[in-house]
């Protein structure tokens, strides 16, 4: 079967001009190419089974994305995307999307991604509930003083009671992180918090020349939040959250 | 991570290169959308994609709530910013690990699968485990050029 007929794993998009400089292996440590029309280029790579081991590729696709972005404005495509090969990627990506893409990528250029996350420590976030709300602390000793059993229902109120104490914070301590960083981001967004002691997880999109600024304000936000929350700033990262674009409206007419 | 003091007391931060375990929601989740895939499966994809959220509103997490609650001693409510503090949250690893995120834990295992590039984010998921870990892992930082 002649190449060009083999069905190719989707990384990103880029401008043709920006000659990509991947030397990571892609999924299933094949090498990684363009295929190129219309002024745009995806990255892809040639697949040779019908199955993927998820954890490892997606270490792949990760490496990969973060490779071609150092060099060049990359739009992340969603992990686990295959098409029929080559010429479906110019076909049905490139070609009927290419107005889309191009604008995309105009308005990413010299932009990029950086994540601002804030952990609570339990320990002493709950020690703060305690202290703050009489509410808590009164069912709290109500039930220290009864057996697990007799206070099952007064446990599952406390248990609820303090739930709600940490989201208030939550809400708290994302609108004053929102508030101190996104006058110096282009675009901002908060993601909903995936992990238990999270207190925040934002995503902004900065011009890269406007990054000490940005960090600045990353250092006042800690020396504001003090111990209370530890940050993590990480970045740059290809945008990935400011490039989640549905194509499937674009392709459909001939569908 | 890197921090340059500034005249005016602040501080100019300068992000960490990104380990997987940083970005894996945003790869799973985002990203452009098109439409004419192939379908492939993607072995073991669940275990990737576990919904924390279940965790975060039922019963269960209530009572562990009510548990952690409890426990605290509530002496040291009085000093939480001190050391004694600090003390405290150092030693009681114990009960840290049982009220961590359960997407935490699936972080965990796929970071100590295959090679050592987020040993640094491991270190920084949480400041009880990188107090935890910065002895024994190596942290290999990705250098980039910065474009």
């Amino acid at each position: 079967m002649p190449q060009a007929d083999a069905r190719v794993y989707v990384y990103g998009v880029l401008a043709g001009a920006d000659a990509p400089n991947v030397s990571a292996d892609g999924v299933e440590q094949a090498h990684v190419r363009t295929v190129e029309h219309a002024g745009l280029a995806a990255l892809v790579s040639t697949l040779g089974s019908e199955e993927l081991a998820a954890a490892r590729e997606v270490r792949a696709h990760w490496r990969v994305l973060e490779d071609a972005s150092n060099s060049a404005t990359v739009l992340p495509v969603r992990f686990g995307t295959v098409l029929e090969g080559d010429r479906a990627v110019r076909e049905q990506l490139l070609e009927p999307n290419a107005e889309r893409l191009t604008e995309m990528l105009d308005e990413l250029a010299g932009r990029v991604q950086l994540n601002v996350r804030g952990d609570y420590d339990e320990q002493q976030l709950l020690r703060e509930v305690v202290r703050t709300s009489p509410q808590v602390a009164a069912l709290r000793d109500r039930v220290s003083r009864v057996s697990d059993s007799a206070g099952y229902y007064d446990r599952i109120r406390l248990g609820e009671l303090v739930a709600a104490e940490i989201a208030a914070r939550r809400e708290q301590d994302t609108a004053l992180a929102m508030a101190r960083l996104e006058p110096f981001a282009v675009s901002a967004r908060a993601e909903e918090i995936s992990s238990q002691n999270g207190a925040f997880k934002l995503a902004f999109l900065v011009e890269s020349a406007e990054m000490d600024t940005f960090g600045e304000a990353v250092g006042l936000l800690r020396e504001n939040l003090a111990e209370r929350v530890t940050l993590t700033y990480v970045g740059p990262l290809p945008p990935y959250t400011f490039a989640e674009t549905d194509l499937s409206a674009g392709t459909a007419a001939w569908a | 991570m890197a921090a340059v003091a500034r005249a005016g007391g602040g501080y100019l931060e300068r992000p960490r290169p990104s380990g997987l375990a940083d970005v894996i929601d945003v790869i799973l989740d985002k990203g452009l959308v098109i439409d004419a895939y192939v379908r492939v499966s993607l072995i073991g994809i669940e275990i990737l994609t576990i919904d924390a959220r279940i965790v975060i509103a039922s019963v269960d997490t209530y009572l562990r709530f009510a548990e952690a609650v409890g426990r605290l001693d509530i002496q040291q409510a009085d000093d939480s910013q001190g050391l004694p503090e600090l003390m405290e949250s150092m030693t009681s690893g114990g009960a840290q690990s049982k009220t961590k995120g359960a997407l935490e834990g699936v972080k965990d295992a796929i970071s100590g699968g295959g090679d050592d590039d987020d040993d640094d984010d491991k270190k920084q998921s949480s400041s009880s485990r990188r107090r935890s870990s910065s002895g024994s892992s190596s942290s290999r930082s990705r250098s980039r050029k910065s474009s």
